[in-house]
């Protein structure tokens, strides 16, 4: 008698109700279930801690013929994605692709985008074209010249009209400083703009940086010719925006020092 | 072609360093779907049931190299996976504080949770009947009727006497029918 033979009859011997009740399972499991267990089973026992075992050891000639394998394989194959390739080449590189190994700090993501434009806009404040630098210095540099010119021009004409000695008109004049000695010879605005546009950039470098003090700062930051320079999202989406710009910015400097 | 291989060649491949992935995959390829229905009836949730599954052939895994082939590799995996769902449900007993007349009603409300669940359904009914037997009547039930295991490969199993087996199974059966037709 066979076993499942024996097995029947012997429940119809205890409960003929149950015998004659079909069996049905009422259990639903996963699609494929089955057919990927082995793999993940072999990836868990890889990632053991405990387990010391190392996969073994590489047949010879294993990489000499493995890039042909591959290709025949691949062949063989229809094309599919590249999680099925994967999948048949090393079931257990398939599973370990999803375990993390580098760790990163919570809620790094959700921050980065707003501490990334953060900091653009920080270097932003310190990025000054040059065309822009030359325009504003040149402003800076025109508002404290007039300036010092319009004092120097109410003292020469102060000392003038006061004093009828000669010699104490050369004295005033010998303590004079050069550039407000230079200036005088500026009549009217026009010419004062004509004198300033003929100043290099270097003579106006060193001018500011021997008298420059925090209200020109002030001016520079309000007198920020920011138009020329592109918009943040332009470069930030397109990193040649930036380059373009400097790059197009610096012909035109050598044309216009030619 | 592991699938083919009887359990001597697998334990051959398992043993040799150099094949003994192949041996292993071939193990966990022939048995993998007896022993998780065996596991699930026990534990009755997939998740809970591939967890088990899972860890049990991690056991497998170390435990083979120990293995005596003087006891057949077939009863030896069921055993191991005897032992894991027992522990598994012990273990859950005492996370939810739930005590041991309360346990098969914890089993039947996750029965009962199932979106398949069909109370009016016979097949639904026998599974509710088996959740209200003894954990160790439950898996002479489940090894007999539905596994169609000998009594003896099932001593070896549960490691009690054929004779005691088979008294367990009489008494399961008969409350089995009581609860169907009571309910």
């Amino acid at each position: 008698m066979d076993k499942q033979t024996e097995i029947n009859i012997e429940l119809k011997t205890i409960s003929p109700f149950l015998a004659n009740m079909k069996k049905v399972n009422v259990f639903q499991i996963p699609e494929n279930y089955f057919s990927d267990l082995d793999a993940k089973i072999l990836t868990n026992i890889f990632l053991q801690r405990d387990e010391k075992y190392h996969l073994q050891k590489v047949p010879k000639g294993y990489f000499e013929s493995l890039s042909d394998q591959i290709i025949s394989r691949i062949k063989e194959e229809k094309t599919g994605s590249a999680a099925d390739e994967i999948k048949s080449i090393s079931p257990a590189l398939f599973y370990l692709k999803e375990e993390p190994v580098f760790a990163v700090p919570h809620d790094y993501f959700d921050d980065l985008s707003d501490q990334i434009l953060d900091k653009i806009k920080g270097e932003k404040a310190k990025v000054i074209s040059i065309s822009s630098a030359r325009k504003w210095w040149k402003y800076t540099a025109a508002a404290v010249v007039a300036g010092a010119v319009t004092v120097s021009s109410l003292q020469l004409f102060h000392h003038n009209s006061v004093s009828e000695n000669p010699k104490e008109t050369i004295t005033a004049s010998a303590t004079i400083p050069g550039y407000i000695q230079q200036s005088s010879k500026y009549k009217t605005p026009e010419e004062l703009k004509a004198g300033i546009a003929s100043l290099n950039d270097e003579e106006i470098v060193n001018y500011l940086e021997s008298t420059g003090s925090i209200l020109d700062e002030e001016t520079i930051t309000k007198n920020l010719d920011t138009k020329e320079l592109p918009d943040e999202n332009d470069y930030l989406i397109d990193e040649n925006t930036l380059n373009k710009f400097l790059n197009s910015d610096a012909q035109s400097l050598n044309k216009n020092t030619q | 072609m592991t699938e083919i291989l009887n359990d001597q060649e697998l334990l051959a491949l398992y043993k040799d360093p150099a094949t003994k992935e192949q041996g292993f995959t071939g193990i966990i390829k022939k048995y993998q779907e007896k022993l998780y229905w065996h596991i699930r009836r026990m534990v009755i949730t997939h998740e809970d049931a591939d967890d088990v599954l899972q860890n049990m052939f991690i056991k497998v895994w170390k435990g083979l190299e120990n293995f005596r082939e003087d006891s057949q590799l077939y009863t030896w995996l069921y055993r191991i996976a005897t032992n894991e769902s027992l522990t598994f449900l012990s273990q859950q007993k005492k996370r939810n504080s739930v005590s041991l007349s309360d346990d098969e009603n914890g089993l039947s409300n996750k029965l009962k949770s199932d979106t398949h669940f069909d109370a009016n359904k016979l097949e639904w009914k026998l599974q509710l009947a088996i959740q209200s037997l003894p954990e160790k009547q439950r898996l002479v039930f489940n090894l007999r009727y539905y596994d169609e295991m000998p009594y003896e490969e099932m001593s070896h199993v549960l490691e009690t006497s054929e004779g005691a087996l088979k008294a367990s199974y009489h008494h399961a059966a008969k409350k089995i029918e009581n609860f169907i037709l009571n309910n």
